[in-house]
């Protein structure tokens, strides 16, 4: 699809990580072991043959910077094309930092004039899904849509949700923001866009100059009449990471084998930085179940139900269950942890208890030791 | 063609049919061989290159190239992707109206002194790929600088017992090489050349051209081109290296490197996780999953694994699935290999996608050694091991033909 170029949105600006993104963008969030959240939609546009991607970054960047560096792990340090990042003030005619997407896709104004692509995907960077751009651009052309979203089905949830509602034929027919929770399914937007890129900046131009930010609300809402809005259901796993509790849950998901066989190869395998770790160690005590591992562990205690990212070391009577355990974690000798999301470097020491709950997970925060 | 002068230039041999590894090497080169879960055994000469400075790398191939070929790639994932240097992959050519393979190791040099010649190079160091170790062939070239020297092998320390599969040395106070004796009956020393070497090229570059023109020459290092510097008073020196090392040429040792993974006998077994870091390609696997019946002892697993039967003393390469009820011990499985519900498989090496069914049996416990040789069963490559059948211990079966 050397036809569609990716903009991607790095700081999503409505998340509620707290203490996960203190230090880091959603974007470069860690996810089941070994990747971070904008892995999903890097891998998903270069599988779909999408190789000229733009990063919009607007604070805490560094560590989106280390993770893709010239984009070599995703394929995408081309002579055409490839990964090119915008931090605040990237161009000239951004006078302030941006405050809202619509002025986030401002600031990039020459870079969607300079692209020689005639469509652009636009997309947030905390959806975690394996998707067929391409299938979603024949979509759009069979349906003659001036602009195609992606939706999922879920229960919407007390966050920002764009919940869409269509005729027999997938068009849309109404959409609005939700933040009430619900336990009745609905069909809710990705926040994943197609369209004509000409048709991107005359939008983004016309709501600019009106003093307009707000995507959905200022242009998506108030288009609905005059522009062909078709909706392209995922029909697969599919999820939105804007808080704790859904981070701890849908990382709990990967548990499952059927969402990981959707997740990770449905339409070709998501990519992540290489490290090269070795394989994991487990020792004469490790007594794993139900969890994912990933390289470089080594493992001598139990640990039940939960997700250990590259080089956590867990001694000999330790006892982590329903946890997530970041990067480099040291649990010592004799430690519990249950309902815990440990961030990245955190040092336990020996005989020390961390509990929460599932609805209410204890983080602890990257480099402490407790 | 831009290429600046390199002190050294690395020769790396690879074409090795490795004929005592059976059906592993049926359609692959042994380098290309997995090993320790997610490497190749080439993994480690290439490592070790890049983690001691060493950057412009030939790779000799001739059998089976394709495999590695394809892995090596433009040798992005050892860092070796450079504008001047890198790797490159030397196959036999046709030249001119002549064309023939590389007939012994001496030969696959003499064929590429174009190659080396390129890079203006003071040095050679010249490496196979069938060693598992960790080395820093710096240290070894900085040894050959201070001793003025023509030659300087590495050797490594093996029991008396053992010497006579060996090319050994005899050396004087100085390490000064007097005397190389190729698999000698009676071994006057325990130090065994270990198939590093590193040679003046202007020197070397003489002895193969002598070399190419005796028709009775095998064109060998250890059995020609060495014994005829000895015989020449050439310095020929000894670097003494420590640490574990493995020719991985057999069944048995491949297994037995493979289990030294998971030794605690520091000595004896190779420290994958210290600075000293080993680059592999990477698959692109999400982390391995461990069952509600997954039961792991003592072993090394992978990325991609699926695991909800029982693994102990084992070394698991990435995306294997071993199934409920199934038994794997003391075994080596190599990438993407099905075991299936209640197989057990017991001093065992389950090659690349082999498939064990249900209930099936492969191998079985050993005490120790017969003669130096473990009686390991091997499931070739894409083989398949049907329901409830048995594969004996030290039993070899032969995936479908490709």
């Amino acid at each position: 699809m050397n036809n569609i170029m990716g903009v991607v949105f790095a700081s999503n600006l409505e998340t509620k990580l707290n203490e996960l993104t203190i230090r880091r963008t959603p974007a470069s969030l860690p996810f089941c072991g070994r990747y971070r959240l904008i892995d999903f939609t890097l891998s998903n546009f270069v599988n779909s043959g999408i190789t000229s991607i733009g990063i919009l970054t607007k604070n805490n960047y560094n560590s989106l910077m280390e993770h893709i560096r010239m984009g070599r792990d995703w394929d995408l340090n081309r002579k055409n094309s490839g990964i090119a990042m915008f931090p605040p003030y990237a161009h000239n005619q951004s006078k302030d930092v941006y405050k809202d997407k619509i002025e986030a896709i401002y600031s990039i104004f020459n870079y969607l004039v300079k692209t020689k692509e005639e469509y652009a995907v636009i997309t947030d960077s905390n959806i975690v899904t394996n998707i067929d751009y391409e299938d979603v651009y024949n979509y759009h052309i069979k349906n003659g849509a001036d602009i195609t979203m992606v939706t999922y089905e879920a229960e919407p949830c007390s966050l920002r949700r764009i919940i869409v509602e269509t005729d027999s034929d997938m068009a849309v027919k109404d959409m609005y923001i939700s933040t009430v929770s619900d336990d009745r399914k609905k069909q809710i937007g990705l926040n994943i866009y197609l369209m004509k890129k000409d048709l991107l900046k005359s939008l983004i131009e016309n709501a600019y100059a009106r003093g307009l930010g707000d995507f959905e609300k200022d242009i998506l809402f108030k288009k609905l009449g005059q522009l062909k809005i078709m909706a392209y259901k995922v029909n697969g796993y599919a999820e939105i990471i804007d808080d704790i509790k859904g981070y701890f849950k849908q990382n709990m998901k990967m548990l499952d084998y059927k969402i990981r066989k959707d997740l990770f190869y449905k339409y070709g395998k998501i990519m992540t930085k290489v490290k090269d770790s070795v394989p994991t160690v487990y020792g004469d005590k490790a007594n794993v179940t139900n969890s994912l591992i990933a390289d470089g562990c080594i493992i001598n205690g139990t640990v039940e139900n939960s997700v250990l990212f590259r080089g956590v070391k867990i001694e000999e009577g330790a006892v982590i269950k329903n946890s997530i355990i970041m990067e480099n974690g040291y649990i010592m000798h004799g430690v519990n942890i249950s309902y815990a999301i440990l961030d990245k470097h955190v040092t336990v020491q020996e005989g020390r208890n961390i509990s929460g709950y599932e609805t209410y997970p204890v983080v602890i925060v990257k480099d402490k030791i407790v | 063609m831009y290429s600046a002068k390199k002190e050294t230039v690395t020769m790396l041999l690879a074409g090795g049919q490795g004929t005592r590894l059976g059906v592993l090497t049926r359609d692959i080169a042994k380098p290309a061989v997995p090993f320790g879960g997610k490497y190749r055994i080439i993994d480690f000469p290439l490592s070790n290159c890049i983690n001691s400075g060493m950057d412009t790398i030939g790779v000799l191939t001739q059998y089976q190239p394709f495999d590695l070929n394809q892995y090596i790639g433009n040798g992005q994932p050892w860092d070796l992707d450079r504008l001047n240097g890198g790797v490159f992959i030397l196959p036999p050519y046709v030249k001119g109206k002549s064309g023939e393979w590389y007939k012994g190791t001496a030969n696959a040099i003499y064929q590429n002194i174009e190659f080396i010649d390129r890079y203006d190079a003071d040095y050679v160091l010249i490496l196979s790929g069938d060693h598992i170790y960790k080395m820093d062939y710096s240290l070894m070239l900085k040894a050959h600088k201070e001793k003025h020297s023509d030659c300087t092998i590495a050797v490594i320390d093996v029991p008396l017992k053992e010497a006579s599969r060996f090319g050994i040395m005899s050396v004087n106070k100085n390490n000064k090489i007097t005397e190389f004796e190729e698999k000698p009956q009676k071994p006057k020393s325990t130090k065994a050349s270990m198939g590093i070497y590193i040679f003046n090229w202007k020197v070397l570059k003489k002895y193969l051209i002598e070399d190419e023109e005796n028709k009775k020459s095998n064109n060998d290092f250890g059995k020609d081109i060495i014994p005829k510097m000895l015989a020449d008073k050439q310095n020929l020196y000894a670097f003494s290296f420590e640490g574990y090392w493995k020719d991985v040429g057999t069944i048995s040792s491949l297994w037995q490197s493979n289990m030294d993974l998971l030794s605690r006998d520091k000595k004896n077994s190779l420290d994958l996780i210290n600075k000293w870091k080993i680059y592999a390609r990477n698959t692109a696997e999400p982390p391995h999953f461990v069952g509600k019946n997954g039961k792991i002892t003592n072993s090394i697993v992978t990325e991609g694994c699926l695991i909800n039967g029982s693994v102990l003393n084992s070394v698991l390469s990435q995306s294997c699935v071993v199934e409920k009820g199934a038994v794997v011990e003391n075994s080596v499985i190599l990438p993407g290999a099905f075991i299936g519900e209640n197989a057990v498989i017991k001093y065992s090496i389950v090659g690349e996608g082999g498939v064990v069914e249900a209930g099936a049996v492969v191998g079985s416990s050993q005490s120790g050694p017969e003669d130096g040789e473990w009686k390991i069963a091997v499931v070739g490559p894409k083989a398949v091991i049907k329901k409830q059948s048995v594969v004996k211990a030290g039993e070899m079966v032969e995936g479908g033909k490709q």
